[in-house]
């Protein structure tokens, strides 16, 4: 299947851009926008200020190219690694940086931003946005839905079905597989047999395209098509981003001990900043003052979230219970008790020991034993 | 590829008189087991559901005749025929769907539960698609102990868009293991016509998409069956991977025997009937191996008194007790 793309590994153009200088520029500046974010994430846990974080460092021309071709009433389905898609998509960006500092009142999308939260288990958003798609078409909504997913999700048995089923009721789906070559740290050689992940659309008799995912004019280019066959009718489309986890699977991994370091400049992908940004000097319209300004109003926009996230009031540990149960079971409200006694106790002057954190048999330092019913654990 | 693949007159397969009789003395076992089994339904002697594969009895004699006694089958809530034309006896059967003792499983499994490890036959399933990574696991066990066995999935056209076709065909072929996916295509999920759930006009479309081969195949032709059989067989014992085989086929009954089958135009089942995959074959020996009215009453007889000596011993088996429920549920 052939390999879309609209500027070459050194920025040169192969082919009319899809948009204006003008967009190009705005699209350079969200990519130098989130890779200002990611850097500045990973950086923040490794000095303790946040909690595990999954950086989508490469991927930029993915999440910002894919996210401009939305219109602000369709649909935004991220996953965990798709936080820059759903800034793009309006996410505010303290949001999304209080998701990765544990909070629990955090990616809150405002009432105008169609952003869902991020699904963590792999590829439960697929059937999702197929059954979004459909209520968005019965309803005669002119919106439709972008899908993000890995080349992992691809796997799961909800792809299959959730592909399936927009494909038979035509919904205005867009599912856009960003392959970065890794799940977790299974190569995409050992995760499925077939050429390409975008030749399995003939299967369900919708469309599929592939592009090169560390081009952002391509990316744009495939995802505006898709969407408006979307809206017209057409259906859904897979589209199979090639792009690169330049990172690790997540700030507690170490991907070298499953990839090699050199294999990134052999896939010469490039870095989709450096690419988009060499096409528009090519152009004349980009130089040194405007990626100086860039990359300060980035900069500041990044340190203004992370203000933000830290002035917030300590979080409540007795967040991790809340929207759990609609009606909580005695085991549940147990463990709570359990829970915060604990922590009463571990706080207590003098008590700080481990001792204190094991539970207290015969309850002489932190409350009455405590038996958990219903098999609870 | 869209048209199914009927088998070539001038015949790529080398089928001899014997194993041709072989062949269809299975399709008529299958067809006398399911004709039997549904009379005694209907005079409410067997508890529970029965689905009747009267009508795709060439899918299954194809696909096992092509298959050693020591290959894998796993089968599906319609899998008498499968399971006989592995060679189970008729008497075991009968009796495991009148809950007796000397049933296959005791008569814990009952008509969609049937399974014996010494034919290969790893379960009948009444979970639709459930098969499916069974078999891709006996694929696994087969290639861990490096013996030349095959595993083979018999599915129904409703099993194809639920999760564990996709994960347990994906893993077959990553890992090239010796499996071959048969879906009897018989046209209704239930009550549900194929057009409702697929957008494709044949299941070989998504064979590409997981870098394996796919055939559409007649499956009322049973020399069109077998030879795509042999050659998926082939494919997977000399290490090559699995192949997905598309069997276009119909039931004459509805989904069990006791459904009116209102959802579908009766005008569709007399075209149907009309390719009977058991006449079609007696029309293909007369033609290669030959074949005479007295050769068919021959093995209608004896099937037949095979049917009533099966009913026989079930009927007078003793019935498994109540307390035997609870048996087989945990290790």
């Amino acid at each position: 299947m052939e390999l879309l793309r609209v500027i070459d590994g050194e920025g040169r153009p192969l082919r009319e851009a899809p948009c204006t200088d003008e967009d190009a520029r705005a699209l350079l500046e969200r990519m130098i926008f989130l890779r200002a974010f990611d850097e500045r994430a990973v950086a923040l846990q490794r000095q303790g200020r946040i909690g595990t974080y999954a950086p989508y460092r490469g991927m930029e021309a993915c999440q910002a190219g894919a996210a401009s071709a939305l219109s602000p009433e369709d649909w935004l389905l991220p996953t965990y690694r798709d936080h820059g898609a759903a800034m793009i998509h309006g996410l505010p960006v303290e949001e999304a940086l209080a998701y990765w500092a544990g909070r629990v009142e955090s990616y809150r999308a405002p009432a105008e931003v169609n952003v869902f939260p991020p699904a963590v288990p792999i590829a439960t958003q697929i059937p999702h946005a197929a059954g979004i798609g459909w209520g968005l078409r019965r309803a005669g909504s002119a919106a439709a839905v972008l899908c993000f997913f890995g080349d992992g999700a691809t796997s799961e048995g909800d792809f299959h079905e959730g592909i399936n089923f927009a494909g038979v009721f035509r919904a205005p789906v867009v599912f856009f597989c960003q392959n970065n070559g890794y799940a977790i740290s299974v190569p995409f050689s050992r995760q499925t047999a077939a050429a390409s992940i975008a030749v399995r659309a003939a299967g369900y008799g919708i469309a599929g395209e592939r592009v090169d995912g560390n081009d952002a004019l391509a990316v744009l280019d495939a995802v505006r098509r898709a969407l408006q066959r979307a809206r017209e009718g057409g259906g859904p489309t897979l589209i199979e981003a090639l792009t690169y986890r330049v990172g690790p699977h997540t700030t507690s991994d170490d991907p070298s001990r499953y990839r090699d370091p050199e294999e990134a400049q052999r896939l010469a992908l490039g870095d989709p900043l450096e690419r988009l940004r060499r096409y528009l000097a090519g152009r004349g319209a980009w130089d040194e003052a405007d990626e100086a300004r860039a990359q300060e109003a980035a900069r500041a926009r990044v340190a203004a979230a992370v203000r933000a996230v830290e002035a917030m009031a300590p979080p409540d540990p007795a967040d991790i219970f809340a929207h759990v149960y609609g009606a909580e079971p005695l085991f549940f409200q147990e463990q709570r008790r359990r829970f915060l006694a604990e922590l009463e106790s571990a706080a207590r002057p003098g008590a700080g020991g481990p001792a204190a954190r094991g539970p207290a048999p015969g309850g002489a330092a932190g409350g009455p034993a405590v038996r958990t019913e219903g098999g609870g654990r | 590829m869209t048209r199914p693949k009927r088998s070539d007159k001038k015949g790529e397969t080398r089928l001899d008189r014997t194993t041709a009789l072989d062949l269809y003395t299975r399709m008529v076992r299958i067809r006398q087991f399911e004709e039997k089994a549904a009379r005694l339904y209907e005079q409410g002697l067997l508890p529970g559901f029965l689905h009747s594969s009267v009508g795709q009895e060439a899918v299954a004699v194809g696909v096992c005749g092509a298959l050693r006694k020591d290959d894998y089958i796993t089968s599906t809530h319609r899998g008498h025929g499968h399971i006989i034309a592995k060679g189970a006896g008729l008497d075991r059967m009968f009796a495991e769907l009148y809950g007796r003792e000397t049933g296959f499983n005791r008569g814990l499994g009952g008509s969609m539960h049937i399974m014996d490890f010494e034919l290969g036959v790893l379960g009948a399933n009444g979970i639709v698609g459930a098969g499916i990574p069974i078999a891709a696991g006996a694929g696994l066990s087969i290639q861990l102990r490096g013996t030349d066995q095959v595993a083979v999935a018999f599915f129904g056209d409703g099993a194809i868009n639920t999760g564990a076709f996709h994960e347990g065909i994906n893993l077959a072929a990553i890992w090239d293991l010796p499996c071959v996916f048969v879906c009897e295509n018989n046209l209704y999920a239930e009550s549900t016509p194929q057009e409702y759930v697929l957008r494709i006009p044949a299941l070989t479309e998504r064979a590409r998409g997981y870098g394996i081969p796919g055939e559409l195949v007649d499956g009322n032709d049973l020399v069109a069956v077998y030879d795509a059989a042999r050659r998926a067989v082939e494919r997977a014992r000399a290490g090559k991977g699995p192949t997905l085989l598309e069997c276009r086929t119909y039931r004459w009954y509805g989904h069990y025997i006791g459904d009116p089958a209102v959802y579908r135009p009766q005008e569709e089942v007399e075209y149907w009937k009309a390719r009977d995959p058991i006449p079609r074959f007696e029309a293909w020996m007369k033609e290669h191996v030959g074949f005479d009215d007295a050769d068919r009453e021959a093995v209608w007889q004896a099937v037949a008194a095979e049917v009533e000596a099966a009913v026989k011993f079930a009927e007078e088996s003793p019935l498994t007790p109540v307390e035997a429920a609870l048996d087989c549920v945990y290790s």
